[in-house]
């Protein structure tokens, strides 16, 4: 256990290390969160209006929550797993007793520990600033199945993520496209980064809905926000937690197979 | 355990893509991948005991790095058995792992951004070395290697020398028994490389530690190496002594003639190669199985003051299996 707790102390010196790189990356999800601030705020002008089960409140905790849910979920270092595969850097694991997927798992905590902190941050001040009403949910019980939902999304995630990444045993030089689009885009996209998944239209939602993305933000989100409740949100984490089975076996199974392919390249 | 590493008929295939130049080769790639089998090994063997320091040496691309990555358990052998310690490389099982170790000269593993100090407290908790341990074993390999100043500089900032003796600490703090180096003192200046050997040298001494060891650094061969296997093509072509390399493979000898007076060079030439003429001095070569006929032809038409037959130097040898030309 050691060991991780050694790992966890160098990877947030290591961010240090690129304080701009990660500077830049926070002042994204400022832009991208006042963006999104303005264009729902005049949506709902009038406090009053409801569109697809929302008002003003709710759809600004909404963009406030895609905020946090983003820090904790979506920030992970193991996209440079793909780099790691290919110019051959995953070699040094591979010769040490340290099991590979803890490491990242350790370095993506305590990237999102650094994300995470920063974000409540910067949405103190946001909130200074807009001055939004927001929608605090007070039961007890919804807030645990946010938690249990959450930490289901940070391991849907992580195994996603790996997925991808190992497609660079087979492909070594297509890592990065594939990690772009994968992540950057679609992911974003149908998890509800961009906007709320049930202003979709109701076929789609359905399909949505049994695929391992809703579970990444906009499942959580609606669990806190009180919109999923009862016998819907055990379903809810009951596919949830299908996923992260059917992912982590696929983790595995792909990891065997691709250490097998590995040939250490780089010299 | 009397045998450190065992390899019996190890064979390992690699499937490469191969891409035909040009954006149009790029594109194509893409559709219609072209596959090659390339076989970089074809069943080698052989075995090494517990202590033993072996040269690998052969031309690029003879699998010379391949076979320590598949001793190292980074590779799956296509075919054939292979155990280092006692243990199956490929299973990776922590106790085999904390016992050996790899460094490769164009490798890292030192964090980048961060001092090395900072790899080695990590490598410390990763390898579960105690602290005294530890801390006995980091000031030893400092003061060896020299690096003790340094121990606080972002290894960015490190001079390719210093950074190849830092990876070396990082590499040996665990003390591993079995330590592949593959091109060690690769881009060092000739101090740096003379450091180096010497650190080896004195971690297979004291330690007992195997070591295999390739290397197209001449002086690491001659100086290190007191057994070597000489690879090429995916096969062993020799495997012993430093020396016996030069008897099974030199199909010439020397003959170094001391003359009193001067002669035409050209009557000598009849009799073998000349190959340096610094009057008195001049040397020959001619095949192995002439060499008695040669000599008493010389001492029977020319003045000879002193003559002596000698091997071929093993340098020369050791070029020709870096150009690849030898053969079995």
């Amino acid at each position: 256990m050691k060991k991780y707790l050694q790992i966890f102390k160098l990877s947030f010196q290591q961010e240090f290390a690129y304080r701009l790189n990660f500077v830049m990356w926070r002042v994204r999800n400022i832009l991208q969160i006042i963006l999104l601030f303005f264009l729902w705020s005049s949506v709902f002008k009038d406090p009053q209006t409801e569109v697809f089960g929302y008002n003003q409140e709710k759809i600004l905790t909404y963009v406030f929550g895609i905020l946090i849910l983003r820090a904790i979920v979506f920030s992970a270092r193991a996209v440079d797993v793909a780099g790691e595969i290919s110019n051959g850097d995953i070699t040094n694991f591979l010769l040490k007793p340290v099991n590979y997927f803890k490491y990242w798992a350790t370095r993506d905590i305590a990237s999102k520990i650094l994300n995470l902190g920063f974000s409540v941050f910067e949405i103190t001040i946001l909130f200074l600033i807009l001055k939004p009403n927001l929608f605090l949910q007070t039961n007890l019980l919804t807030l645990f199945a946010v938690l249990i939902s959450l930490t289901m999304a940070v391991i849907l995630f992580f195994c996603l993520l790996f997925i991808t990444n190992m497609s660079a045993f087979w492909m070594p030089e297509n890592g990065w496209a594939a990690q772009f689009l994968f992540i950057a885009i679609i992911t974003d996209f149908l998890s509800g980064g961009v906007f709320p998944l049930d202003i979709l239209p109701l076929a789609f939602q359905k399909v949505l809905y049994s695929t391992p993305f809703p579970y990444l933000l906009f499942f959580p989100l609606q669990v806190y926000l009180g919109k999923i409740a009862g016998l819907e949100i055990i379903r809810g984490l009951a596919t949830a937690f299908t996923w992260v089975f059917i992912l982590f076996m696929t983790v595995k199974f792909i990891w065997a197979k691709g250490l097998r392919r590995y040939s250490a390249e780089g010299r | 355990m009397d045998r450190a590493i065992v390899v019996d008929r190890l064979v390992k295939n690699f499937e490469v893509t191969e891409k035909e130049k040009g954006l149009r080769g790029s594109i194509k790639s893409i559709f219609s991948p072209k596959r090659k089998i390339v076989h970089a090994l074809k069943g080698i063997s052989f075995t090494i005991q517990p202590g033993e320091l072996v040269g690998f040496i052969g031309p690029n691309g003879a699998g010379k790095t391949t076979t320590l990555k598949t001793l190292s358990g980074l590779l799956y052998p296509s075919s054939g058995f292979v155990q280092v310690l006692e243990y199956d490389p490929w299973e990776k099982k922590p106790e085999f792992l904390k016992q050996i170790s790899l460094v490769m000269g164009q490798k890292n593993q030192l964090w980048w951004d961060l001092p090395a100090i900072e790899t080695f407290e990590l490598n410390k908790e990763i390898y579960e070395i105690p602290r005294r341990d530890y801390e006995k074993n980091l000031e030893e390999l400092v003061t060896l290697l020299d690096v003790g100043k340094l121990l606080k500089t972002q290894v960015r900032r490190l001079s390719l020398g210093q950074r190849m003796r830092m990876e070396l600490v990082a590499a040996l703090l665990h003390r591993p028994k079995v330590l592949f180096l593959d091109e060690p003192t690769i881009g060092l200046d000739l101090i740096g490389q003379q450091k180096i050997r010497e650190f080896i040298y004195e971690y297979n001494r004291k330690n007992n530690a195997t070591i295999i060891l390739t290397s197209h650094n001449m002086d690491d061969l001659t100086n290190l190496a007191r057994r070597v296997i000489v690879i090429s093509a995916g096969q062993i072509l020799f495997d012993g002594a430093l020396e016996e390399l030069t008897s099974r493979f030199a199909k010439e000898k020397i003959i170094k003639v001391s003359l009193s007076e001067e002669v035409d060079i050209k009557t000598i030439e009849e009799i073998g190669k000349v190959k340096h003429v610094l009057f008195p001095e001049v040397t020959l070569s001619v095949p192995r199985s002439a060499v008695a006929v040669a000599a008493a032809e010389i001492l029977q038409n020319f003045p000879v003051n002193d003559l002596t037959i000698e091997e071929v130097p093993v340098e020369e040898i050791i070029k020709k299996v870096f150009r690849g030309e030898l053969n079995k």
